[in-house]
């Protein structure tokens, strides 16, 4: 019997959840500052949850100049199969007390008397956060694209999926920086070599301009 | 054909491995594909500075007098200890407020604050490459069945000793070839005392006959 088409494609989504479930086991046991849990990984893995994710990352293009890369990245994001959210919990109440300086405030007590920037659309993170930290979040990250190597499955790094994610609530309480990151089992990287311009031009976009111009056409000929 | 002995082989595929690290680190994952990190690896002499230094800070940081202690056990065999750097200022314009400033500008143009560990404020995306970078290393590491262990106490001492120089922020990966693991379950370095004290204070109720008890 041949095989379908279809078969193919749902097995192709079961396999990108589950590398999603061996990644976050990666993103999980990388190094912790200190050996403190500090992180924690969200998988989204439902077509909505992601469009969700994507329309807030669009709306947060549209309100700054520095973020229309946005609009980008939320193009891209459409294209992967799971997004993950890596996130901190312990950068913005509870700083690492080594007094380490990164953050510019020279002892852990002067920056537990910092106040944080206002609860602003323009501002992503509300720091200053606990640098010191925040750093465990490039340690799940990096644990997470290393596993994603291994296994020979696609990644990008977006902050921006992180920051709408924040935005939205989705993450635990406390959260004070997350990062993005999609993965896709598909033929072509939708990550990789993709056009500057490809929140304009993608599949998406070409067929509403095809259905726009057909349309008329077609409503005239089966009406 | 000519035979190696267990010594020599050790000494260089360790320095080959550290060689490997250093190319992992300069080709991980970076934001804004900014490649701006300083790497070096050190050798047995500064390893040497850098744990009386380190031990020396005693009193005032007993977790760097723990790392010092070990490192001085840790060069008896052989070992690497690769430190990586970078400047702590923002290129990247992404305004995204994780510093405590409002724009990348604005901490660009913030008082520089001098310390021992680093210099401050810094911009969380360098820090962010910075430490991807340590991880790919670290990660090669343990691939190629080195013992490893990032220390940023071991980065701290060397920026503080200008052994890494032009850079404000810094981390470091410690790899070794030695018979057992040194970095993990390092109880030798912990007396009894000093659990027991602890413990004393951690939980304070335990030894109490019963509650409300007066000690």
């Amino acid at each position: 019997m041949e095989r379908s088409i279809k078969q193919f494609e749902t097995d192709r989504l079961e396999s990108a959840k589950l590398a999603a479930k061996l990644i976050l086991a990666s993103g999980t046991t990388s190094p912790r500052v200190g050996g403190v849990g500090e992180c924690t990984i969200h998988t989204f893995d439902d077509p909505c949850d992601i469009e969700d994710i994507c329309q807030e990352v669009e709306h947060m293009a549209e309100l700054k100049e520095n973020w229309n890369f946005f609009k980008r990245d939320a193009a891209i994001l459409r294209d992967a199969d799971v997004l993950m959210i890596a996130t901190s919990l312990r950068c913005v109440v509870d700083p690492a007390d080594i007094n380490c300086n990164m953050c510019g405030k020279l002892v852990c007590e002067y920056f537990k008397e910092e106040e944080k920037l206002p609860d602003d659309p323009e501002i992503a993170f509300r720091g200053p956060l606990c640098i010191f930290r925040a750093n465990n979040i490039s340690y799940a990250i990096d644990g997470m694209m290393s596993q994603a190597r291994n296994l020979g499955i696609d990644y990008g790094v977006y902050w921006s999926a992180g920051a709408a994610a924040m935005r939205m609530k989705l993450l635990p309480k406390n959260t004070g920086f997350a990062l993005g990151m999609g993965i896709s089992v598909t033929e072509k990287s939708p990550f990789r070599d993709i056009p500057a311009n490809y929140a304009d031009i993608n599949q998406r976009t070409m067929n509403d301009r095809i259905i726009k111009r057909l349309w008329p056409q077609f409503r005239s000929i089966y009406s | 054909m000519a035979i190696t002995e267990l010594p020599d082989l050790i000494e260089k595929g360790l320095q080959q491995a550290v060689e490997l690290m250093a190319v992992a680190a300069n080709n991980s994952f970076r934001f804004k594909d900014l490649n701006s990190l300083k790497i070096i690896v050190i050798g047995i002499e500064e390893m040497e500075s850098i744990a009386e230094y380190c031990f020396s800070l005693g009193d005032m940081s007993p977790l760097a007098a723990r790392d010092g202690r070990h490192l001085i056990q840790l060069i008896k065999e052989p070992c690497r200890l690769m430190i990586l750097g970078d400047k702590r200022k923002s290129p990247f314009n992404y305004d995204c407020g994780a510093c405590g400033y409002r724009t990348c500008k604005e901490m660009n143009k913030a008082e520089k604050v001098e310390s021992l560990t680093a210099n401050g404020p810094s911009c969380q995306f360098r820090n962010l490459n910075l430490n991807i970078a340590t991880n790919a290393a670290a990660s090669l590491a343990h691939r190629l069945g080195l013992h490893c262990r990032v220390f940023s106490t071991l980065a701290f001492a060397a920026l503080s000793l200008e052994i890494i120089e032009d850079v404000d922020i810094v981390t470091s990966v410690s790899v070794s070839a030695a018979n057992k693991n040194p970095y993990f379950d390092r109880h030798e370095f912990w007396t009894q005392e000093h659990w027991d004290e602890t413990f004393d204070n951690e939980f304070p109720t335990f030894k109490r006959g019963f509650i409300g008890a007066v000690e």
